[in-house]
């Protein structure tokens, strides 16, 4: 299998990074030159993955504007090859990219945008699972409650960013007038979630990210109630765990409670 | 007889097109669908497809396969078309008889192969497993390409005939892609057809292609031109019934057009195949009108 193996390989390193060991074993035509038919091939491998991250960053592209956001392509394509059988999964490192390239320095509210979408995405197409009901949950024993572990949905998602890329990203997908860009140097933590077939997403007071993050590295809704406790005090806290955990099964974060 | 009964005359599924299909029902016999967009694990690509199955036939066509790379098979990627199969029951899976990376790259481009003994014994033995793997015969589909190699010793459609015949696949032949192909490197376009073993070509992709005046290029942006038109009677006459489709990727139009032009294709099989249209309606035919114009 040499022959067929150093040939594409050849022609990968070619594609990917201009190599030209691929020239001796094609042919031309006295029409149309092998330097013109490998550059068809060269042309195409660039402008697809550029056009697949215009596909899976479509606020990305629209607020950049065609150009800015195709010499990022470019510049991404060049730093990264696919490794994905599918297409839609091109992008992964973009936001890392954007965060490390000098010449995205300037404005670094892209990087948080990037990552932003990119979770975006993953919601979008998360793996479908039944939300428990209020139903279900109040047959719970309460000498059980102590030891409750919530399951979440696969679709949840959590971020703290420090720019707004959230409200940005918003507002150029709903076509409506973009915020100017904002920091804020302590994080604000989000949450991303798909209800059914529809993404939703909310920011979440500093509270309520730090036991939510507890519930779903696998903290027993004790240890959430103990938590909640030092945070709010102990007066609090046990109305506040009841209408946290209530508003979560509401929104279908919650898959199972055991 | 390898091959299933003609499904008819199909549309690639498109997004673009969902909520058309799903509000008008249209005379679209099948639909193929692209089965990367669908290997996800939920949400809205699957809970449509899981709405198209219950109103159409679908079949799989994927890119990512990869059966002329020298790279190892993707064992996970055939597992989760094995499994994409399982939950919508395609009437065929079909891919491109290409490579399409190496080295765990995946360059996202259907790339010819060198027509040599060394590569059809590599691809004859691959479809075996792959065939293996997802328990049916799948269909391989001529590309377009723009470049030949030097080391090829076989003309493609030896080439494509011995990979079908000897690994016991069937075919999906393009017949814009052998068109663009039989420009791009001066070959005749009927002599490929007549070398074709008609009894495995399962299913037929129309489009159209861009003109580069020394070359053209498969967009999938264009109705399907005449030249193609003319090539997929030749294939009608040569294969008898098939499953026809138009695969249009770029610059979609309206469902409504597309369906029309489908028409085209089917009342251009019925012509040449003496036969009247499977779905044209009854009224249609006696008033001897297109089945394109009597749709309300
Ligand atoms: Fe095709």
């Amino acid at each position: 299998m040499n022959e067929l193996a150093e040939l594409q390989g050849a022609f990968q390193d070619y594609l990917i990074s201009g190599g030209g060991a691929i020239h001796r074993r094609v042919l031309g035509t006295a029409q149309v030159p092998a330097e013109i038919r490998l550059g068809i091939y060269a042309g195409a491998y660039a402008s697809r993955l550029a056009e697949a991250l215009g596909a899976n960053f479509p606020a990305m592209l629209r607020l950049m504007g065609e150009e800015d956001f195709n010499a990022l392509a470019r510049a991404y394509v060049a730093a990264h090859a696919s490794t994905f059988f599918s297409i839609r999964h091109y992008g992964d490192r973009l936001a890392a990219f954007l965060a490390s390239d000098p010449a995205y320095g300037e404005a670094p509210v892209l990087a948080e945008l990037a990552r932003w979408e990119w979770c975006v995405g993953l919601t979008f197409d998360a793996a479908d699972a039944t939300p428990l009901t209020h139903e279900v949950l109040a047959q719970v024993h309460p000498q059980q409650w102590a030891q409750l572990r919530l399951r979440w949905h696969p679709s949840v998602q959590r971020l703290d960013l420090h720019w707004n890329a959230p409200q940005i990203w918003q507002a150029v997908t709903e076509e409506s007038e973009v915020p100017p860009v904002a920091f804020s140097q302590q994080a604000q933590p989000w949450l991303l979630w798909r209800q059914g077939l529809t993404t939703y997403f909310r920011s979440l007071p500093g509270t309520e990210a730090a036991v939510l993050d507890a519930g779903r590295q696998g903290g027993s809704f004790g240890e959430l109630c103990t938590l909640l406790c030092a945070e709010v005090g102990d007066a609090a806290a046990p109305l506040q765990a009841a209408t946290l955990l209530r508003s979560w099964v509401a929104a279908g974060l919650i898959t199972d409670a055991d | 007889m390898l091959t299933r009964p003609s499904l008819g005359f199909g549309l690639g599924l498109r997004v673009d097109h969902y909520e058309a299909i799903l509000a008008e029902r249209p005379r679209v016999d099948w639909f193929e669908v692209l089965t990367e967009n669908y290997l996800v694990p939920g949400g809205k690509p699957l809970n449509y497809l899981t709405r198209f199955r219950e109103r159409y036939p679908l079949v799989m066509h994927g890119v990512s396969m990869s059966i002329g790379s020298t790279a190892p098979l993707d064992l996970e990627y055939l597992r989760q078309v094995k499994s994409l199969a399982a939950r919508i029951e395609p009437a065929w899976i079909s891919d491109h008889l290409c490579w399409t990376g190496v080295a765990g790259r995946n360059l996202h481009d259907l790339l010819p192969l060198p027509y040599t003994e060394e590569a059809l014994a590599h691809v004859v033995a691959r479809v075996g497993q792959v065939q293996e793997l997802l328990g049916r015969r799948i269909l391989l589909e001529n590309v377009s390409s723009y470049v030949a190699y030097s080391a090829s010793q076989l003309t493609e459609w030896e080439f494509l005939r011995e990979v079908v015949v000897r690994a016991d696949c069937l075919l999906l032949l393009d017949v814009n892609n052998i068109y663009v192909s039989s420009v791009n490197h001066g070959f005749d376009a009927r002599t490929y057809l007549q070398h074709l073993p008609a009894e495995r070509v399962q299913q037929i992709h129309l489009a159209g292609h861009e003109d580069h005046g020394s070359y053209l290029i498969d967009t999938h942006d264009h109705p399907v031109p005449d030249p193609v038109w003319q090539l997929y009677e030749a294939a009608l006459r040569h294969c008898g019934p098939v499953a026809t489709m138009i695969e249009r990727d770029d610059n979609i139009p309206p469902l409504e057009e597309l369906v029309g032009e489908l028409d085209q294709a089917r009342q251009l099989s019925a012509r040449v195949l003496n036969a009247p249209p499977a779905t044209m309606p009854l009224a249609a035919q006696r008033a001897g009108m297109p089945a394109g114009a009597a749709a309300p």
